[in-house]
């Protein structure tokens, strides 16, 4: 992100960036940052929280007025932790006990995921090209050894990955976001698929199939779950 | 709430770590000027794009086009990295591409005006990969009258 503060800037475009790394910002040296504390993959702190959201990009963008770069400021204002997940539980049986395959446990959770489209107004699948079926036979078959070209086994995934979270968003009781990322990787058929389906990729002989095991399937917050598998 | 990475869970940290940042022997700042004189893009890494667009692949140092028009519905992210937040972004798109607050700053006063065309690139690439397509991106982004950039990462 910085290193196109640099490359923007010396072409004639001023630039201001946010950075929720403060390290790699103070290692790259931008033109002008501004440091928040925010999760990564939340760079203006909280969904539809537009206030907040527009003094952070304010915030930012006030810092174009400055010449006295590299510079890094501090942004003041933190985002409360969420609530801890004790005591949550699913509210629909998706355990793997309560559906016999991917299949079924993608089809069962359509009328959900067609809830979650309906309050938002969107979704934000759509990378692979594949309904969910699909994306989910195709998980199938590569867990039974018939491994595609890696590129499209990854959309299809992570297509797969933003339909569940996506439906979970939608369930009656649906906890925090954390909770519902803690149900992918402990209760679902999904989540199971993505372990068992690591060591095969990482077998494979194509190189692609090896990115794909070693950095792009599983967050390195879940891969401690790899070794159980 | 994330401070350091020294207060991040110890593997998140690592994994942040390990990721291998250029430096640069000096840092361009261009001369200010007044905000609301501004025209501003929004340049995004976070490996957004239209539905239908090509999806981002490892090494990819290219960008994708978003023209400010696009509805929130036909934007999707293929990052390749799965190491962030994604459901923030599928609950409210601005949380990663604040393109309506942009907008509302413009109709406050605050910012001149807004670019027609906003872009994203995926982060993970190697800074070789896309100086040239930067490079590039800086002259269309003055074809539409635009003299300042806020880049937001993911």
């Amino acid at each position: 992100m910085g290193a196109l503060g640099h490359f923007l800037e010396r072409q004639g475009i001023a630039t201001a960036g946010i950075s929720l790394v403060r390290e790699h910002t103070e290692t790259i040296r931008p033109p002008r940052a501004l440091w928040v504390t925010f999760e990564l993959g939340r760079p203006l702190g909280i969904p539809d929280d537009p206030d907040f959201q527009r003094r952070v990009l304010r915030a930012a963008a006030e810092l174009l007025e400055r010449t006295d770069g590299p510079l890094i400021a501090d942004y003041p204002e933190n985002v409360a932790e969420a609530a801890d997940f004790t005591g949550w539980a699913c509210p629909i049986n998706l355990a793997p006990t309560s559906v016999n395959t991917l299949a079924a446990e993608i089809d069962r959770l359509a009328t959900w995921h067609d809830q979650a489209v309906a309050r938002t107004g969107r979704t934000t699948i759509g990378v692979s090209g594949l309904d969910m079926p699909a994306a989910g036979a195709l998980l199938s078959s590569a867990l039974q050894g018939d491994l595609p070209p890696a590129q499209a086994l990854k959309e299809a995934v992570d297509d797969l990955r933003a339909y569940y979270l996506e439906a979970a968003s939608a369930f009656p009781d649906p906890g925090t976001p954390a909770m519902r990322k803690a149900w992918l990787w402990d209760e679902t058929r999904f989540g199971k698929a993505l372990l068992d389906l690591q060591p095969k990729l990482s077998a494979s002989a194509d190189p692609q199939h090896k990115i794909l095991a070693n950095l792009t399937l599983i967050p390195a917050t879940e891969r401690h779950r790899l070794a159980k598998t | 709430m994330v401070k350091r990475l020294g207060d991040m869970p110890e593997v998140e940290a690592n994994h942040l770590r390990r990721i291998e940042c250029p430096t640069y022997e000096d840092t361009p700042a261009l001369a200010g000027k007044p905000l609301r004189e501004r025209r501003i893009a929004l340049i995004s890494t976070a490996g957004l794009h239209k539905r239908g667009d090509r999806p981002f692949r490892p090494g990819d140092g290219s960008y994708r086009v978003i023209p400010a028009e696009t509805p929130a519905r036909d934007l999707v992210m293929s990052h390749i990295s799965v190491n962030f937040d994604r459901t923030g972004f599928q609950q409210d798109h601005n949380v990663a591409f604040p393109i309506d607050r942009l907008r509302e700053l413009v109709a406050e006063g605050v910012v001149g005006s807004m670019a027609s065309v906003h872009y994203s690139f995926m982060g993970a690439f190697p800074p070789a990969a896309a100086e040239p397509h930067a490079q590039h991106l800086a002259g269309l982004l003055k074809q539409d009258g635009v003299d300042a950039a806020l880049l937001v990462p993911v």
